[in-house]
């Protein structure tokens, strides 16, 4: 399970986050300790350069892309590689929308392709989609293969 | 920062999504102009709507009044803004409808309704997909009063673009999410709104229905062109949350419908689809005229949407709960494997490795074809999907191990040649995949080659399939696992090191498994298997089981070769070391938990324990990952309970570098695991290991020197100058709690005769023959006798109680040792002795003004009563006897009086087990029980007290003792009795008979059985500091009639119970206290009658008093338990415990079902199903213990579970 998606900006605002199985109470303790793990560790790095942690049984894969941190927290099946392989596609999809890393203006302009791309990416807390063009036409509502 | 941000997120809704940067910065400037104009409402409502991180304030999730009103502000702001502002209007480009300009939620909620309205024209349309819905989407969660708009649009709209979003609208409505936020902006509170909005007042609860309603009927709309549409309608639908069961039927039958009609072209496209069974050809019949209608060649573009739906169908399946038993389930899963599309090919190989996990037999018979050789499974393994053959790994590791197929053979040699497939053809895969099988291989090879995975599973099977394994591949297979676990150590990727680590410590969990299992002549044997597999792979098979003989014919042609596994695991480890250099601490830490798994008892520590001190150097280590890793200390420990030294070692390290960054309660937990868990020869320096934290100079503010070496403190600031202090405090405290077990010196089971060691009166003489005798007590004696007056104030405190408790339960020269030192300390003439140890921490070092005098006097004073009481007592024993008089009902009565008060006293300061023991000193045990059995009292009525009972106290000292049993008091044993449990101990060599103790430590930490000390410990000992207030209370209120005596005692008593009772002891004829420690049992060696045993043993002595005989203990498996405990602790406990066994059962094990669903909150928790029906265990501090009928979806059987969650029966 996927257990969160996670986009914050280079402040620590949360700009879109996707819980899936998280309790509601638990979600705030999730939240600041993403964002204090991004806070301390995503200076400096390079845009996807992946870095990992993991607390208890629950594995956690972040990265930067431009002005955005993305997090990606899962469990059991999940682990950091699968993590690693769904941030993968998660990021390539968000530089496809945007051209190129963006910043947060850029971003929060693209804000609803996004979000309809993370919803063909990670579906109630799976992996669906990884092909580029599949998410492509899925987000405008063609069929996933054409005839 | 806020602010910063802030203008971005404001800029989104009030500004054109794409503008040119010039603009953008103007528009910011003008909104900016504008703000400055209404700065402070536009300021709080920007402070509002982005709520920083660091305030942990969460994102609309409290939708205050306040915030209502401020967007109610805001709103009017932003039309305010519109009107007083015409440049910035004028800024924005390609406005399609003027009035919508100043966009605020409830602008955007009402263009919904417009456009929604007025869908007919296409410049609505491109409003809604380019501004409306993007703006919507930034905020955080859906208002269902939207609903009916979308549900509108998606009626009548034509557009793609818009339908999209509307099918993501209403799924977020559906799903969970609707309520909760998803990011961004919070959404305004609707309700307070409603008169605003033309469709306000609109719950989630009236749309949801009609939403289900529209999306089933379009995903069951079979039309060709709207199948795009089914797809998102279907996905949509997997949204909304699974408890209605309505809908959950609803959701299947579209699914299963789906795949019966895309079935129905499998034979055209799928060479295997003769594996369904017939009864679904049946089911195929109608769509065989509908195949005909297309026709075969015109399937082109029918396969695709068939491909299409079977993806959606798919998808769909696999979020809806999984039904284990349900044939038709399975099929539809099964089905899925020979899709042409990857992602449904890939969901389905998800659910069928989830199913085999739980019924591996059906599953892998529906399989059956496809798994042959040609069947569609071969095909997978060229699948591009990574996750998919991950999926595949799995279901194939699952079947390939499961038990119910020994008789199969045949279909488990198809799943692990397709393993083996996936494990061996490197070529194709990515660095990161491998890891994956790697580690399911390992987990596999683990049972195979160590016989063991961490579930300690199915022993008996292990060696067959270890043999298939090897006439299949033989040895290299481990090879290439290593070699590829070692590539991957020199990846860059962190990600891939993570998860390198990781597997290398599961191996090292096998290991240790494998180890703790006695089978460590197996684990030698398997070093040489892969030796000689190298050698020569025929000649393993056949003797892959007589170890003795293989072990020798491989250390003859052992050297000269290297690739033993060992060899392979040292160079894999040298990797894992250098690994320990990457820059990211979560790797690190996983490293060191895998070093920590990997370290067996037999090797050198000092590589890892210096590892380990210069990474705890680092600042970077988070305090949550500092105690993972103690707590893999403390799994390992239990893995391994040999290590128990090693282990303290390296918890010691992190005592001391880190004492800021560790729970005192992980480290409390870890010591008292390695203390009860130890060996007898253990237990010394389990304890050891804690006063070692004792020993720690006061951490000096401010200096950052010693980080080099390893018992310098590194508490630079403040806050863990404290956190030291605290575990000093929890050092102490567990030092007064434990250091008489871990002596196993107890005052009611003195080894020494009362008299001999009191006959000594020179003090120092006396302590020193003390210390000889039980160095483990004197040691912690020392050191919290150091504590109590050089520590600072909280220390002292707790130093002192734990004193009071060793002197209350420890025999004679330690208590009088310890009541001498308190009477000095509260005199404050100690500091003058000791001050060379003496290290200012700028606090008042004595006890004068501080008031550590005032908390003494009541300790002291009940050891000056149990003084006094004896004192009057043996110059009553010396009267009697010179007057050759009987004792007197009344006198008996009086000093049976007076033993019972002290009970009590002495029962407020700490446990002690009241049955047993003798405030008045071992000589008024024969008066004492003399006066029970005239009044028939029953020895143990004391420790019926409730509390005591309930926390399980009474269990604790006897019980715990069993296990472990301690070994210092063997010395007066019977050789056989010695031999008989040493053997079982399994600490003599004799290693294949290593397993009972191994378990009964797993058993007996896991918290199994009546025991229960992980938790319950806790609990017990918390008890004496809790109950410190009562016993303040309680000797204030007794002061009065205690004062007389107070003067006159404190000096007199020691030295005058000394003399007089010395001569009272030669007078008895050398009767000591009939200790059954001491005493040699008499000559049953393997005590089958505990009970006759005691008899015997008593009437050894010719004593005419007879305690009560005990209740006839019912030994319910009477071979087996007997022989895994102590005979010595078992005739105790049983002798004066008897009673207790009665209570201790009726509150054994309840039945309870779930009231509702309760995830677990940490690894100790258990998650619940609601209806689930449970076994309590126990109870502890508001959680039960609890057990399943069987393994939930984590596959977990047991553990915590808050009270109120469940409904006792």
């Amino acid at each position: 399970m996927i257990l969160a998606v996670l986009f914050a900006n280079s402040v620590g605002n949360v700009l879109i986050e996707r819980f899936n199985g998280v309790p509601a109470e638990e979600r705030l303790t999730w939240r600041s300790f993403l964002v204090k793990l991004g806070a301390e560790n995503l200076k400096g790095v390079k845009n996807e350069e992946l870095l990992v942690a993991c607390h208890k049984s629950v594995y956690i894969v972040y990265t930067m892309l431009g002005d955005v941190s993305i997090f990606l927290v899962g469990k059991d099946e999940y682990d950091e590689l699968a993590l690693a392989e769904a941030i993968f596609i998660i990021t390539g999809a968000v530089k496809d929308i945007c051209g190129k890393p963006p910043t947060e203006r850029v971003f929060l302009d693209k804000y609803g392709r996004i979000c309809l791309c993370l919803d063909e990416i990670v579906w109630n807390g799976l992996l669906e989609n990884t092909d580029k063009d599949r998410i492509k036409r899925l987000i405008r509502l063609k069929p996933p293969s054409e005839f | 920062m806020a602010e910063a941000s802030g203008k971005t997120l404001m800029d989104l809704i009030s500004a054109d999504p794409t503008p040119i940067p010039a603009k953008s910065s103007s528009s910011a400037s003008a909104s900016a102009s504008a703000s400055s104009t209404a700065s402070p409402a536009a300021a709080s409502a920007g402070s509002h709507l982005q709520q920083p991180m660091s305030t942990k304030t969460t994102l609309g999730e409290k939708k205050s009044k306040r915030a209502t009103l401020t967007q109610i502000q805001n709103d009017t702001i932003s039309v305010a803004k519109a009107a007083l502002n015409p440049v910035k209007a004028n800024i924005m480009p390609q406005r399609q409808r003027q009035k919508k300009k100043p966009v605020s939620y409830t602008q955007l909620a009402r263009s919904i309704h417009e456009l929604a309205a007025t869908l007919d024209q296409k410049s609505s349309q491109k409003q809604l997909v380019n501004h409306v819905f993007p703006k919507l989407a930034v905020y955080n969660s859906v208002d269902p009063s939207l609903a009916p708009s979308l549900l509108m649009l998606n009626q009548q709209c034509e557009d793609r673009n818009v339908l999209r979003y509307v099918y993501y609208y209403l799924a977020r409505i559906l799903s969970d999410t609707g309520m909760s936020p998803g990011g961004g902006i919070p959404t305004p509170n609707w309700d307070a709104l409603a008169d605003i909005d033309a469709g306000g007042g609109v719950t989630r609860a009236d749309v949801v229905p009609r939403i289900v309603n529209q999306l089933t009927s379009e995903a069951s709309n079979s039309e060709t062109e709207f199948h795009a549409r089914r797809l998102q309608a279907l996905k949509a639908l997997t949204y909304s949350p699974s408890g209605n069961s309505e809908l959950l039927s609803k959701l299947y039958e579209i699914v299963f419908g789906l795949l019966d009609k895309s079935k129905a072209d499998v034979p055209v496209r799928c060479r295997s689809t003769d594996y369904v069974p017939c009864r679904f050809q049946v089911a195929d019949v109608p769509n065989k005229r509908k195949k005909g209608v297309f026709g075969t060649k015109g399937g082109d573009k029918e396969s695709i949407i068939r491909s299409n739906l079977q993806y959606a169908a798919m998808s769909a399946l696999r979020r809806l709960p999984l039904d284990p038993g349900n044939p038709l389930f399975l099929h539809r899963a099964a089905q899925g494997v020979s899709f042409a599309d990857p992602v449904a090919v890939r969901h389905s190989l998800e659910i069928l490795s989830e199913l085999a996990a739980r019924d591996p037999y059906s599953v892998a018979m529906t399989l059956e074809k496809l798994a042959s050789p040609a069947g569609a499974l071969q095909d997978i393994l060229h699948l591009n999907d990574v996750l998919a053959r991950v999926a595949l790994a799995r279901l194939c590791h699952s079947i390939s191990r499961a038990r119910a197929l020994d008789e199969r053979p045949d279909i488990r040699s198809h799943f692990n040649s397709i393993l083996y497939q996936l494990l061996l053809d490197p070529s194709e895969r990515v660095l990161s995949d491998q890891h994956f099988i790697a580690s399911f291989r390992t987990d596999e090879r683990a049972s195979g080659w160590y016989r063991l995975t961490r579930e300690i599973l199915k022993l008996p099977e292990a060696p067959s399939k270890d043999k298939s394994n090897k006439t299949k591949r033989p040895q290299p297979l481990i090879k290439l696992v290593m070699r590829r676990l070692e590539s991957s150590f020199r990846s860059f990727s962190r990600p891939v090191l993570h998860a390198a680590a990781r597997v290398v410590q599961e191996m090292g969990k096998s290991r240790a498994a494998a180890f703790a299992m006695g089978l460590q002549d197996i684990d030698e044997s398997v070093h040489v298997n892969a030796f000689s597999d190298v050698l020569d792979d025929a000649e393993t098979n056949d003797s892959s089981h007589p170890e003795g003989i293989r072990r020798t014919s491989s250390i003859s042609a052992g050297p000269g070769r290297n690739e033993t596994i060992a060899s392979l695991l040292a160079s894999l480890m040298e990797v894992v070391r250098t690994t320990v250099a990457c820059e990211c601490v979560y790797v690190r830490g996983m490293v060191v938990k895998a070093l920590i798994w990997m370290q067996s008892p037999h090797e050198s520590l000092d590589e890892l324990k210096s590892i380990i001190a210069s990474e705890l150097s680092d600042p970077a280590w988070p305090a949550a990952l500092v105690n993972d890793v103690l707590l893999t200390l403390h799994a390992r420990f239990k893995a391994t309970p040999d290590m128990a030294v090693i282990l303290l070692e390296i918890a010691r390290i992190f005592a001391t570098k880190v004492p800021g960054k560790i729970d005192a309660d992980v480290l409390q937990l870890l010591w008292k695991t390695c203390l009860i868990g130890a060996g007898p020869d253990g237990k010394h320096t389990a304890l050891e290991a804690v006063t070692i934290v004792l020993d720690l100079p006061p951490p000096q503010p401010g200096s950052m020197s010693g980080l080099t070496s390893l018992d310098r403190v590194s508490a630079s600031d403040p806050k863990s100058a404290l956190a030291l202090q605290k575990l000093v405090q929890a050092a102490v405290w567990f030092l007064g709690e434990n250091a008489n077990y871990a002596a196993s010196e107890y005052a009611w089971e003195s080894a020494t005769p009362p008299g001999t060691a009191l006959m000594m009166l020179d003090a120092d003489k006396m302590v020193a023959a003390a210390s000889s005798r039980n160095p483990t007590l004197a040691g912690a004696l020392t050191r919290l006798q150091r504590c109590a007056f050089s520590g600072s104030w909280e220390v002292r405190i707790v130093a002192v109680q734990a004193l009071t408790t060793i002197a209350i339960r420890s025999g004679e020269p330690f208590r009088l040792q310890i009541y001498e030192f308190l009477y000095t300390l509260a005199e404050g003439g100690v500091q003058s002795q000791l001050s060379e140890m003496h290290l200012s921490n700028g606090e008042d070092q004595g006890v004068s003004g501080t008031g550590l005098g005032v908390l003494i006097t009541p300790m002291l004073k009940v050891l000056d009563e149990m003084y006094v009481g004896q004192d009057e007592l043996i110059k009553d024993m010396r009267n009697h006897d010179n007057a050759n008089k009987e004792w007197k009902d009344e006198e008996l009565k009086k000093l049976y009086e007076t033993h019972e008060r002290l009970l009590d006293f002495v029962s407020l300061f700490c446990y002690i087990p009241k049955a047993k023991y003798l405030p008045l000193g071992p000589i008024s045990a024969k008066l004492i029980d003399t006066y029970r059995t005239k009044h028939n009292i029953t020895a143990s009525s004391g420790s019926t007290d409730p509390t005591v009972l309930a926390t399980g106290i009474s269990d604790l000292i006897y019980e715990s003792t069993q296990p472990a049993p301690a070994a210092s008091n063997s010395s007066g044993l019977d050789d056989d009795l010695v031999n008989a449990w040493a053997a079982n101990l399994g600490d003599d060599g004799l290693l294949g008979n290593n397993a009972p103790a191994m378990s009964r430590v797993n058993e007996f930490i896991a918290g199994v059985g009546t025991d229960a000390p992980d938790v319950d410990e806790e609990n017990v000992f918390s008890r004496p500091s809790v109950g410190y207030d009562d016993m303040w209370a309680k000797t204030l209120l007794e002061n009065n009639e205690l004062e007389e005596d107070d003067a006159r005692s404190g000096s007199s008593s020691p030295d005058s119970t000394g003399s007089v009772e010395s001569s009272i002891s030669s007078h008895f004829g050398g009767m000591n206290y009939p200790s059954l420690f001491s005493s040699k049992p008499s000559s049953q060696a393997t005590a089958k009658s505990s009970g006759s045993k005691y008899q015997s043993t008593y009437e050894g002595y010719g004593s005419p008093i007879r305690e009560e005989p005990p209740p006839p203990y019912s030994y319910s498996e009477p071979q087996s338990r007997e022989s895994f405990e102590n005979p010595m602790a078992e005739s105790s406990s049983r002798s004066y415990g008897s009673d207790d066994d009665e209570p201790r059962k009726s509150t054994g094990t309840r039945f309870g079902t779930a009231l509702y669903d309760f995830t677990a909150g940490g690894d100790d928790e258990l998650n619940l199903t609601t209806e689930e029906e449970l076994e309590i265990e126990y109870e502890v501090d508001g959680w039960f213990y609890v057990k399943k009928k069987r393994p939930g979806r984590d596959g977990k059987m047991a553990g915590l579970v808050p009270v109120l969650y469940v409904n006792q029966s």
